[in-house]
């Protein structure tokens, strides 16, 4: 019995396997060895003398690379084995396994060692959806080295598996048999090669980042090392901003088809692939610390971005893609992800970005290089976007066979809901997409004024932009509740559920003055903060459940862009409490935050539970940590400076963010909480449970 | 009468400049293979200033397909991506052009079916 599933990857190469390193994957079964979202193997069991081995310990070396120590099966708890088995693994174009095999006996031992293969090769849509394969297989023998393949069309796909020490190799596997001296020990390669045959020239040129382990190792220390170091009195913010570091490198994603760039992907290993909005709002959390990963995200989406009309895509021209995959389904236009275009937010997301990338680096160049895809994207706001007519940026998919409902960041079935849980109808126009259109145009006021010298385009974005808000001020505030309304429905009517969105809202400038004290303040208060964060739906509303995938759980990347929109409007206080709540969770999480967790009251459940999914870590949770560091240290990027103007939570007495990289070099960052007060009256220290502390800082540039 | 492939490639050096192409720079050699008969045209793009010619060349990004695929492909019918994704469209050296010159294929879907 082994349920534990290990995971490690590299780029969109990922192995998924049980805690002995076996691969046992029916049609539905989420293990494998996956590359390109298809499974190159789907069957991979080690047995010894027939015999399946009992794993002792698995070590996850790095992200790419794991050890399993096994022993055989004793049929009892007690473990007295005359043999020790070691795979040790690591992901690279396919994988390389070293097996290891330690003879404890004073007797030579005479073995037979076997290695199951076999694939199905099937898409990570049909893994999701059990669908049935419309190809053919073969199986092939050539110099001992076993080749699976899989054709249907010109659509192929292959896995070449060979060994070091040659073996016996038929159709299902292949097997040794070793004699082991006393004390002695007997070892093998095995290397397993994920490959399209022919002349597909660019998957295979371009696909592997690090290739061999050693570069890899290389790699991941250059990205630490490059990185701001963060000092702080609180161990435990430091080990988070460590992990972060490490998961954020594990997420880049080089995609095939395009420059060899590298951007953060969605999430690990399910969603290691292009997604607009994901790899926006990460890019956007990582800016002051590894603000390379944005220049990556604004070029790549920049060349996918949409220009033409095509429904079963969800493709217009400017619209940045939400999602893209490279399998069977998405080949054959069976899925309409090549790429998929149906997301409403990372259009006006990627000006956003595209602005803020530059007043941390002052990298001009790059603005004016897509200056055209800016334009575009700012003119699909106004153009493709306003499927009501009024005004306002609203969604209603296309492809209505396997295209995408909810095309804001809450995109499940049941996320956008009047108070009372009825569903609108569609078009839906969210109000978070009012406010990035909002900001997006007065941020690209400032880039068509300073970079591309085109005063009269930016006096008419800051006169659009300066009419919708005050539309949207008038048409989304919910009079009775004080709070800006989740959505407009199909007949401009108000959606009412009292929801996180309204957070995004103060990040992005479009709430008058006037209102954001009572934002704040629902923010704050008891129904939407649980104490850890804040959740996604308001606790009283019709479809509140805490435990509802968009309807009350806690997303740390949420709660860090509202932390961020706190600041904005000078509610230091609360965005410090935020940040400590968040960062007490990460805490529990060992540094890495899931993708949500429970809306459960934080006084009565003390800890943080889970959300069950598939992904982890989540590039946006990773970033969570990174923007609230940010948001701690108020750091603000004015033309050539950094300005520091922190507030810290109570229970952080000193932080320092050092290197910190940007158009003034590279500056320190200095905070220090007035008073410092543990709170703790259990085992550990939590910041959290008491109001956040003034305090000073200021930076140091190097010399 | 014109196919497609031959009206894409007569239409897009007749323009000169392509505003979708100001980003790339360098040589796209499409080979379509024809029966036994290999045609090329050759597309040399200098930020957005466009060069058609057919013929063989020094190529940065080399794309092939059968000829009814481009065909496909010029006419909004065939997406190329997913040609791409099922190895109906192969492509050699910087694909980064790829993508950017795929821009200029046309809708599949009549004009302002996007309007709600």
């Amino acid at each position: 019995m082994s349920a534990a599933l290990v995971q490690i990857l590299d780029g969109n190469t990922f192995v998924v396997s049980d805690d002995r390193g076996d691969i046992e994957a029916s049609l539905t079964d989420p293990t494998g060895l996956f590359s390109f979202d298809t499974r190159f193997l789907s069957k991979w069991v080690l047995t010894v003398d027939g015999q399946k081995l009992n794993p002792l310990s698995t070590d996850d070396l790095q992200y790419f690379e794991t050890r399993f120590f096994l022993v055989p099966g004793t049929g009892t708890v007690y473990v007295d084995s005359k043999l020790s088995v070691i795979r040790q693994r690591a992901v690279g174009n396919g994988f390389h396994e070293e097996l290891t095999i330690l003879n404890h006996e004073d007797e030579p031992v005479e073995l037979t060692v076997r290695i199951d293969a076999g694939c199905d090769f099937a898409d990570l849509f049909e893994v999701k959806d059990a669908l049935q394969k419309k190809g053919s297989y073969d199986t092939r023998i050539e110099d001992g080295v076993l080749v699976l393949s899989y054709e249907r069309e010109t659509f192929t796909r292959e896995t070449r598996i060979s060994s070091s020490v040659a073996g016996r190799v038929d159709k299902t596997g292949i097997t040794f048999e070793p004699v082991i001296e006393p004390h002695g020990e007997w070892t093998t390669s095995l290397d397993v090669v994920t490959g399209l045959p022919g002349e597909s020239y660019v998957w295979t040129k371009q696909a592997v980042r690090g290739g061999r382990k050693a570069s890899m190792e290389t790699n991941l220390e250059h990205w630490l090392a490059d990185a701001p170091r963060v000092e702080c009195d609180w161990d435990s913010l430091e080990s988070t901003y460590r992990r972060s570091l490490v998961d954020l490198a594990a997420l880049r994603f080089s995609p095939p088809v395009g420059g060899g760039r590298s951007l953060p992907a969605a999430g690990l290993p399910w969603f290691m692939t292009m997604f607009g909005r994901d790899s926006i709002f990460t890019s956007l959390q990582a800016l002051p610390f590894t603000p390379e990963l944005a220049a990556t995200t604004l070029r790549v989406l920049g060349d996918w971005q949409g220009t033409r009309i095509d429904d079963f895509r969800d493709e217009d021209p400017g619209r940045i893609l939400h999602e893209m995959r490279y399998g069977e389904l998405p080949a054959f236009e069976q899925r309409p992800h090549s790429p998929y275009f149906g997301t409403a937010d990372a259009t006006p997301l990627y000006v956003v970005l595209l602005d803020e990338y530059e007043r941390w680096t002052g990298d001009a160049r790059l603005v004016r290089e897509l200056e055209l895809e800016a334009r575009a994207a700012l003119n699909w706001i106004d153009e493709y976007a306003d499927l009501l007519g009024n005004g306002y940026i609203a969604y209603r998919r296309r492809n209505r066979e396997t295209g995408l409902e909810n095309q804001c960041w809450k995109d499940s079935w049941d996320s956008i809901s009047y108070r009372d849980g009825r569903l609108p109808g569609f078009p839906r126009a969210t109000c978070e997409l009012q406010g990035y259109a909002y900001d997006a145009k007065v941020r690209a006021a400032r880039l068509a004024r300073s970079i591309w010298k085109d005063p009269a385009f930016a006096d008419t974005l800051e006169r659009e932009a300066a009419d919708l808000k005050r539309r949207f001020n008038r048409d989304f505030w919910v009079e009775d509740g004080q709070y800006f309304a989740i959505a407009l429905d199909e007949d401009g009517n108000q959606v009412d559920a009292l929801s996180s969105n309204i957070g995004h809202l103060l990040w992005s400038g479009i709430v008058e003055k006037s209102k954001a004290k009572a934002i704040a303040a629902h923010l704050l208060g008891p129904r939407l903060f649980s104490g850890w964060g804040i959740r996604t739906l308001a606790e009283g509303e019709g479809r509140y459940n805490p435990i509802g995938y968009h309807v009350g759980t806690v997303w740390p990347f949420d709660s860090s862009f509202i932390a961020w929109g706190l600041r904005r409007y000078g509610f230091k206080d609360e965005a410090a409490q935020i940040a400590a709540g968040i960062l007490d969770a990460a805490e529990f999480f060992g540094g890495r935050l899931p993708e949500a967790f429970g809306g459960y009251e934080r006084s009565v459940t003390k800890y943080p539970v889970q959300y069950p999914t598939a992904c982890s870590p989540q590039a946006w949770s990773t970033g969570a940590p990174l923007l609230l560091l940010r948001t701690m240290l108020g750091l603000q990027p004015i033309e050539e400076h950094l300005i520091v103007d922190p507030a810290l939570p109570v229970g952080i007495g000193h932080l320092e963010v050092l290197d910190i990289p940007g158009r003034w070099g590279r500056v320190d960052a200095f905070a220090r909480g007035r008073v410092n007060v543990g709170t703790s009256r259990g085992l550990r220290r939590q910041l959290g449970v008491a109001a956040p502390n003034a305090a000073n800082g200021k930076t140091r540039r190097h010399a | 009468m014109v196919d497609a492939t031959t009206q894409f490639f007569a239409a897009l050096g007749s323009r000169g400049h392509e505003p979708l192409l100001e980003n790339a720079r360098g040589t796209l050699l499409v080979e379509l293979a024809n029966g036994a008969e290999i045609e090329r045209w050759l597309v040399s793009i200098d930020k957005g200033d466009v060069e058609v010619s057919n013929g063989n060349g020094e190529a940065d990004c080399t794309v092939r397909a059968r000829r009814e695929i481009f065909d496909g492909l010029a006419r909004g019918e065939v997406n190329a991506m997913a040609a791409l994704l099922r190895g109906a469209v192969l492509v050699e050296g910087d694909s980064e052009l790829l993508v950017l010159f795929q821009r200029l294929f046309p809708s599949p879907n009549a004009v302002a079916s996007a309007k709600g």
